[in-house]
């Protein structure tokens, strides 16, 4: 219980009172700057107060004080991961990876190769139309060799890389065929919607061109010639100036000396060539492939040579025999069109002004006769997609003249009289046919669905109501389009 | 009330004599000065003025002897009453239009009737189109189902017997215009084999020819695969054929614009049923089940003041 306030209390209140009021009207009282708890000389005190700094004027209110929040915010804890971030390049490979092999998908029991003898004639070839067909080990390397995989064309989902045999891959076999019976060039533009299958189409292509001994000669990926990646320089005496790209043509050469080598193996070196390096006159030209690609410096000039050894005519009887080449192409758009090089004057540098570009458009257009024959071919993407107008018109004019006479209600496409063409372009796709993808025929499509099926894919049963669906659903049996209707994954 | 006060729908009592109890009703027989038509309060009253005049003149002439004996009967005539019985019921126009039907109820009970649920479809008015029609009494919605109830039940009377003054009365009560009576118009293939249709969702509309074929489907020039991304959409598109396992016997051909990707494939939805239902018509209850039969009429809802979006609330924050 608190004490009371009593009569003592108040007392006690009152004198202190009295008190103080007696101590600051008495003289006694100390004076203000000598006010402490502790009592110091007056000589001391007043040197602390002259040297003591001026009292900081008082804050007014409602002035803002600096650095406090006004508003409540609760700090979120950071997140520290303790991950080990990717090595440089490892992003990329992953990305990049392929994978030609699922071992959870089941195995297609009676699945058949693509063969050499399938090539010899054509009626077999005819037979295949329609079919899924495995491809075979060595082919296999041979194609990776050459970067026809990509990695989001479903490979990964099956037991083994199969391709379907289309209508147009059975058309391509029997040009080809023809390509070398008649020892001309089979030139050909691939053109056809996203996911359609063109660079399908082209390691098809390339996979038969293995298989009958012809030498391919790739560009997996135009684009890696035209964004400035790689090393340029002009070469000596062109005018106008052509430029080499040296570190390129040396992993070109790598490219075609392993993806041909069982071909160029057979093969010697059988005429004089002004090479910076002396080389043994009977090398054989996978081995003088090689030797090109190791060193850049030396790889324009032995790309040169190799392409004057391959495109020597052959030879009646037991002569010199040369082979059919295949120049593929994918994602021409990237180089119909000015690359991202620049000159001395820091012009952008044409694309076709590009050794190797310029090489490949030559044989496109067919200025440049191939005496063994072979075959060109050059593939649009659609998913990495340029805007090139001059190709797009020159595209739908060549399909416009190659579809014979126009229908009464019918026009001839025409470039817009405002634009100017690039001549470059137009010349290179001068005299070139399209071959435009489209969706595959119902029967193509069963074919393709019941080989899904037989993976362990598609769980449902391939009725004609259920090819007919995704069929439809697929845009009219665009190939890439109904893999993702069936096969993939819903989102 | 003083006689220039009288309202002028108030009649002598000589008249209101003939009015027949309330219980022997059978028929309407309270005779109207006006055919019955929208009137406003003051002049719910008939004025009896000319029919008093007359009297005072003829009084002059009659005899003095027949005065005493005929003065009260003048006193029932002069006396003002209201036009209608019902006019101390507070709703006498409401009142008398029920007692007008139920009596035709009664007159008529014994005729044969059509068939259950083959009535002709008859949109009678609501009770605010009624009210506005009636002088505005203030009749409670229950009270005026009786009415609508007497109507539903007179307008089961056999159309080959329905008696005329029950036609005048059910005509009273129907709406202006008869909404049931709007056909859609029978749409029918072109000579080409084509059906048209359209349908709409969000802002977007869509227009659909659908022709006997193999499941080609082309939509502002451009195929299903390049038209939508989404499986979904293109799923959405070609719902009705997919339905109808109908999706390798018909091409389509179809325009859309407006809004947005999944707007565009829904409007679609519409418009290919529609065709097809010309086609088929027996599809009809298949699709309406599968629900492409009737428009979503919702829309995007407007923003509002004080709100982020049509709903969302602005965060709390403490001061």
């Amino acid at each position: 219980m608190p004490p009371l306030p009593g009569p003592r209390w108040a007392l006690r209140t009152s004198l202190d009172a009295f008190h103080s009021q007696w101590l600051l009207n008495s003289s006694l009282a100390v004076p203000a700057a000598q006010k402490s708890a502790f009592s110091t000389t007056s000589l001391l005190s007043a040197r602390a107060a002259a040297t003591a700094p001026p009292p900081k004027p008082r804050r007014q209110e409602n002035t803002p004080v600096k650095g406090v929040r006004k508003t409540y915010s609760v700090k979120k804890a950071r997140k520290v991961s303790t991950a080990k971030p990717p090595g440089p390049g490892e992003r990329k490979a992953m990305r990049k990876r392929i994978i030609l092999s699922n071992t959870n998908a089941l195995e297609v029991q009676g699945l058949k190769k693509l063969e050499k003898e399938m090539f010899a004639g054509g009626k077999e070839l005819k037979e295949l139309s329609g079919k899924m067909m495995g491809l075979e080990d060595n082919t296999i390397d041979q194609l990776k060799a050459v970067q026809a995989f990509q990695p989001r064309q479903g490979w990964k989902m099956f037991r083994w890389p199969s391709v379907l045999m289309r209508k147009e891959a059975v058309d391509v076999g029997h040009a080809l065929q023809n390509a070398e019976n008649n020892k001309t060039s089979f030139r050909r533009v691939l053109v056809g919607d996203k996911h359609s299958g063109k660079s399908v189409l082209m390691l098809q292509a390339q996979a038969m061109a293995f298989l009958k001994g012809w030498v391919v000669i790739p560009i997996p990926d135009a684009q890696e010639l035209t964004v400035a990646h790689t090393a340029y320089a002009p070469l000596p005496e062109s005018d106008p100036p052509i430029y080499v790209q040296k570190n390129y043509t040396a992993e070109l050469l790598t490219k075609i000396s392993n993806a041909n080598q069982a071909i160029l193996s057979t093969m010697v070196l059988s005429q004089q060539h002004k090479l910076p390096i002396p080389v043994q006159n009977n090398i054989s030209l996978d081995r003088f492939a090689s030797l090109g690609a190791r060193d850049p410096e030396l790889a324009y000039p032995f790309f040169i040579a190799l392409w004057k050894e391959l495109t020597m005519p052959s030879q009646e009887g037991d002569g010199m025999q040369r082979r059919p080449v295949m120049l593929a192409l994918d994602n021409l758009q990237h180089v119909m069109r000015p690359s991202e090089y620049l000159d001395p004057d820091l012009n952008k540098i044409h694309a076709h002004d590009l050794a190797l570009v310029k090489h490949f458009m030559d044989h496109l257009c067919g200025s440049k006769p191939l005496p063994n024959g072979g075959a060109v071919l050059a593939a649009l993407s659609e998913s990495n997609r340029l805007k090139t107008k001059e190709l797009d018109y020159l595209i739908k004019r060549n399909e416009a003249l190659a579809a014979g006479p126009l229908m009464p209600e019918q026009t001839m496409p025409l470039w817009s009289p405002f634009a100017k063409m690039d001549e470059k372009i137009e010349a290179s796709m001068a005299d070139v046919e399209i071959l435009r993808l489209k969706g595959l025929s119902r029967e193509e499509a069963r074919s393709i669905m019941e080989y899904w099926a037989l993976s362990g894919l598609l769980r449902q049963k391939v009725t004609e109501a259920f090819v007919g669906e995704k069929w439809t659903l697929a845009g009219g049996g665009n190939l890439g389009e109904m893999e993702k209707a069936a096969v993939g994954m819903r989102v | 009330m003083k006689r220039s006060q009288v309202p002028s729908t108030w009649v002598s009592v000589d008249q209101a004599v003939k009015w027949p109890a309330r219980t022997q009703c059978f028929a309407p027989t309270v005779k109207r000065s006006n055919p019955i038509k929208p009137r406003l309060f003051p002049q719910n009253f008939t004025s009896a003025a000319s029919q008093r005049q007359q009297l005072f003149e003829s009084e002059s002439s009659r005899s003095r002897s027949d005065f005493r004996n005929e003065r009260s009967s003048l006193l029932n005539r002069v006396r003002i009453v209201p036009a209608s019985p019902s006019y101390f019921t507070a709703k006498p126009t409401f009142t008398d239009s029920l007692l007008e039907l139920q009596a035709l109820l009664r007159k008529y009970q014994t005729l044969p009737l059509t068939p259950p649920g083959t009535a002709p479809q008859v949109a009678w008015k609501t009770l605010a189109q009624w009210q506005a029609a009636n002088g505005d009494e203030p009749v409670k919605p229950s009270k005026y189902g009786r009415i609508l109830s007497a109507l539903y039940r007179l307008n089961q009377i056999h159309p080959q017997l329905m008696p005329e003054e029950v036609q005048i009365a059910l005509d009273k009560n129907k709406k202006d215009f008869n909404p049931y009576e709007i056909k859609t118009k029978p749409s029918f293939l072109d000579r080409f084999g084509r059906a048209y249709g359209v349908g709409r969702r969000k802002t977007s509309s869509a227009r659909a020819w659908v022709v006997e074929g193999e499941g080609d489907v082309l939509i502002n020039g451009k195929n299903l695969a390049g038209m939508f991304g989404r499986i979904h959409d293109r799923e959405s598109a070609v719902w009705p054929l997919k339905v109808t396992d109908r999706m390798d016997k018909y091409n389509v051909w179809a325009l859309v614009e407006g809004g947005g990707v999944t707007g565009q494939a829904e409007a679609l939805t519409l418009a290919i049923s529609q065709a097809l239902i010309v086609h088929e018509p027996l599809l009809k209850s298949a699709l309406r089940q599968a629900g492409c039969v009737t428009r979503d009429r919702r829309r995007v809802e407007r923003k509002k003041p004080g709100h982020v979006k049509a709903r969302k609330m602005p965060a709390w924050v403490k001061r």
